[in-house]
């Protein structure tokens, strides 16, 4: 489905995820879909049956290339899950990740409201809604990358921080290990034998 | 440190209880009779503390 | 993130360590005596020491505090004495400075000190001593050579008593924590004693025996075989026969409802553990957080254990919780192992929701440095306030906060979030009840409640932040103004806060705004506040189904009085600006 855009070169594409039977078992996606036309700037909705699979994110790929999308919605699941997956997805079609914004549509609606077809369609159609009117101002963003020093400091001269320097000095890296005693050891030094093994502390 | 005593409300059940405040503390406050965090502090307390 | 640069007192040790070969001969002609340290001041040891025979480095060294005196020199034998000419007074503290791109803390933890325990008579019974000081009576390289003798007549007890949670699980005294190692350590004590001594009789005065770890149940019998008595109660009290020295503890046997009467030639109390003194100054070196029990908080209790708040900052070890020797070391494994990550990457990105500050915009007034949990924003009065990009986790309490908004929160934006209120509440707002989740917890305790199928009226619409300081007043206030009839504003509970404490701005606002609710005429009760953690699917569907009802209970009338109550701010003609004009993005 294309529409012609109705703003300054705003294209957003929403993509609306059955996932199997898990969302489109409770919500009627075919309604979620045609609502989503009918909100600004969108300019293309496809349903698909698992948006987070390969063919799924392949239809996200070459709509975003067919109808010129600057902005990307998916209405699927928790983005603590895939928002990794379809920021890369969007990337590896030219956009930047930062495009892209999700609606919740399993978690947050199918799976609880599983007796309530209608209320569940009207909180996904709401939850699109949501995420296009974010999306409509999204702007790309650009990940600062910062250079690490590479040397540790471990603080304290126990058996933990003796332990963790010698790890990190045998992984190959520098480290600096402070002590405020005279004597690396920690209170590990003052004990006589140690349980389980009943064996001597130093 | 000083102690004050401190009358809250849940905003939830409309349950109102005092409790010890420390000058300091850093709690998370819970209603005693239905669990919400909605504790609102009251402006004052209905007597001193000892 | 992934450079600090750190400065450190290397202090004056009067020794060379590179030329001390440990000889002793200095500490020989030393005339000072002073309690050892190490031997729990059961032995003494000269100004001018080795701290224990295996130290390292294994090198003498100065006590400046008890030395007679260097300048003018009053004694200087120890530097006579001394054939490597290692000893020099003219030694002085050095302040050395190095850069690091990670940190791990392992300050470990504090032996409790039972003094103000009167009731034990630790410091009025010689027999009385801490489990501490047992370490030293029992060990070959203690002051007694391993021989185990009771301090009063020095010699060999054959009754001996171990009061377990001396300074632990005593919420009364404030130390509500189990310190975890004491039971092993007592279980293991009365292990030695049977095995020099098998002429005494060990009992154990306890509330729980915690034997858990791998193994531990299996020492725990052994000791029961080996015929010591575990004996369910804590004494209240113990008193000392004067004449003998010998020590009578009274205790409620809860097993068997009845008080028993021990007469011991001696007590050993076994100590809990607690936050050492220099846990707060390390804590506010490195922006760190500490649960209520005064250890560091890591950033996740299940699935970051070893990561500080501060990103490249790793726990390990008994600062963040009192921990035996094979958690310690596991502990340090894992926390080298991050901070090593951190090290071979070389270089770390950082998510783009960082927050920036319009310098034109910025009035100076120094709120948003006060309300960074993680130190990341530099002011001085009279400037525009920076943002450290490198520091900034992305709370938004700085933006939340700022009244001239001059500060935009990359990738959560005001108008962002200001347009999701609007588009979700834009039909039927009266059936809606209108959610702000914080990402780490709430919105994944709603995710749980998902997961777990949990059923809830599908009133609610949630809108996600990454911390619930983010939540604005104007944001809640949209939400009245498109109608919702009830707000909930929820996050992280104190303990789980991913941006150290920025929740209890959240807090703050909220108690704010429920007093201007109140004064605009709307009920304070339509907006609610709740703490939901990622595991929390249960209360989080219970709290929809609480505040379904509570919609219901909201009229027309109110919803059109909070509808109109609260003057949308000038910046809503900015919002709205850059709603009819988006940039566009950077499609190809």
């Amino acid at each position: 489905m294309t529409t012609e855009s109705t703003n300054g070169g705003l294209r957003v594409g929403v993509f609306v995820c059955d996932c199997g039977s898990n969302i489109a078992g409770v919500v009627d996606c075919a309604a979620v879909a045609e609502y989503a036309k009918t909100l600004p700037d969108v300019v293309c909705v496809v349903r698909n049956r698992y948006t987070c699979a390969e063919p799924g994110q392949n239809e996200i790929r070459q709509a975003i290339r067919q109808h010129h999308l600057n902005r990307v919605v998916v209405a699927s699941c928790t983005p603590r899950q895939h928002e990794p997956t379809f920021r890369q997805c969007v990337l590896e079609a030219g956009l930047n990740p930062y495009l892209m914004e999700m609606a919740n549509l399993r978690e947050h609606c199918s799976w609880v409201h599983q007796a309530d077809r209608a209320a569940a369609t009207a909180k996904a159609m709401d939850l699109v809604a949501s995420a296009v009117g974010k999306a409509r101002l999204l702007q790309p963003q650009e990940e600062m990358s910062v250079q690490v020093t590479r040397t540790a400091l471990v603080i304290g001269g126990g058996v933990t921080g003796i332990e963790a320097a010698l790890e990190l000095a045998e992984s190959g890296h520098k480290v600096v290990l402070v002590e405020k005693q005279p004597s690396i050891g920690g209170i590990m030094a003052q004990l006589d034998k140690t349980y389980p093994t009943m064996d001597c502390s130093i | 440190m000083t102690a004050t005593l401190e009358r809250f409300r849940c905003m939830a059940c409309g349950h109102e209880f005092q409790e010890v405040v420390q000058e300091d503390e850093d709690k998370e406050r819970t209603c005693p009779r239905c669990r919400s965090n909605s504790i609102r502090k009251l402006k004052k307390a209905a007597e001193p503390a000892e | 993130m992934g450079n600090f640069t750190v400065t450190i007192r290397k202090k004056a040790r009067y020794v060379d360590p590179g030329l001390c070969n440990a000889c002793a001969e200095c500490a020989k002609v030393c005339p000072v005596v002073t309690p050892d340290e190490y031997q729990m001041g059961l032995s003494s040891r000269r100004a001018i020491y080795i701290p224990f025979p295996q130290a390292v480095p294994s090198s003498y060294v100065l006590d400046m505090e008890h030395c007679l005196g260097n300048n003018p020199v009053a004694c200087g034998k120890c530097a006579e004495a001394c054939e490597k000419k290692a000893i020099s007074f003219d030694d002085r503290d050095q302040i050395v400075t190095r850069e690091v791109g990670t940190v791990v803390v392992a300050i470990g933890a504090e032996v409790y000190d039972p003094t103000e325990m009167d009731d034990y008579g630790y410091t009025r019974f010689e027999n009385v001593i801490t489990s501490m000081e047992f370490e030293r009576l029992i060990c070959a390289g203690g002051p007694t050579e391993g021989h185990f003798v009771r301090p009063s007549d020095q010699r060999q007890p054959k009754r001996i008593g171990f009061v377990q949670c001396v300074g632990s699980r005593n919420p009364r005294m404030g130390r509500p924590w189990c310190s975890n190692i004491c039971c092993m350590n007592t279980v293991k004590d009365t292990l030695l004693l049977a095995d020099h001594y098998p002429d005494t009789r060990s009992v154990v005065f306890y509330q729980d025996i915690r034997a858990f770890g791998k193994s531990f149940e299996d020492m725990f019998q052994r000791s029961k075989e080996a015929g010591v008595r575990y004996v369910r109660g804590l004494p209240g009290e113990i008193h000392e026969d004067p004449r003998t020295h010998h020590l009578i503890v009274t205790v409620e046997n809860t097993t068997s409802g009845k008080l028993e009467r021990h007469e011991l030639d001696m007590v050993v109390l076994s100590v809990g553990l607690q936050p050492p003194a220099d846990l707060r100054k390390i804590s506010s070196l490195l922006t760190l957080s500490k649960t209520s029990d005064g250890f560091f908080m890591e950033a996740h209790p299940k699935l970051r254990p070893v990561d500080a708040p501060t990103r490249g900052v790793y726990f390990a070890g008994m600062c963040e919780s009192p921990k035996d020797i094979k958690d310690s070391v596991c502990q340090a494994g894992a926390a080298a192992s991050r901070a090593g990550a951190l090290l071979n990457a070389g270089k770390v990105t950082i998510e783009a929701i960082t927050s920036r500050i319009d310098e034109a915009a910025c009035t100076s007034c120094g709120v948003c440095v006060r309300v960074c949990p993680f130190g990341a924003i530099q002011w001085t009065k009279g400037t525009p306030a920076v943002v450290v990009e490198a520091m900034c986790a992305g709370c938004g309490s700085c933006a939340a906060q700022c009244k001239p908004g001059a500060i935009t929160m990359r990738h959560f934006t005001d108008e962002q979030i200001v347009a999701q209120v609007r588009a979700t509440l834009a039909q039927r707002p009266e059936e809606k009840v209108f959610v702000f989740a914080c990402n780490w917890c709430s919105y994944a305790g709603a995710d749980m409640a998902g997961i777990s199928r949990m059923q809830y009226p599908a009133s609610n619409r949630v809108v996600r932040t990454m911390c619930s300081a983010r939540v604005s007043e104007e944001m809640v206030l949209e939400a009245f103004r498109c109608g919702a009839p009830v707000v909930l504003v929820s996050g992280c509970h104190y303990a789980d806060c991913h941006y150290i404490n920025a929740n209890r701005q959240t807090v703050k606002r909220v108690q704010s705004m429920w007093a201007k609710l109140e004064k605009a005429g709307v009920r304070p009760e339509r907006l609610q506040l709740e703490w939901i953690s990622a595991a929390e699917g249960q209360k989080f569907a219970k709290v929809m189904r609480q505040l379904d009802e509570l919609r219901r209970t909201v009229t027309p009338e109110e919803i059109e009085r909070s509808r109109k109550a609260f003057k949308p701010k000038v910046r809503r003609a900015a919002a709205e600006a850059a709603t009819a004009a988006p940039v566009p993005g950077t499609a190809t």
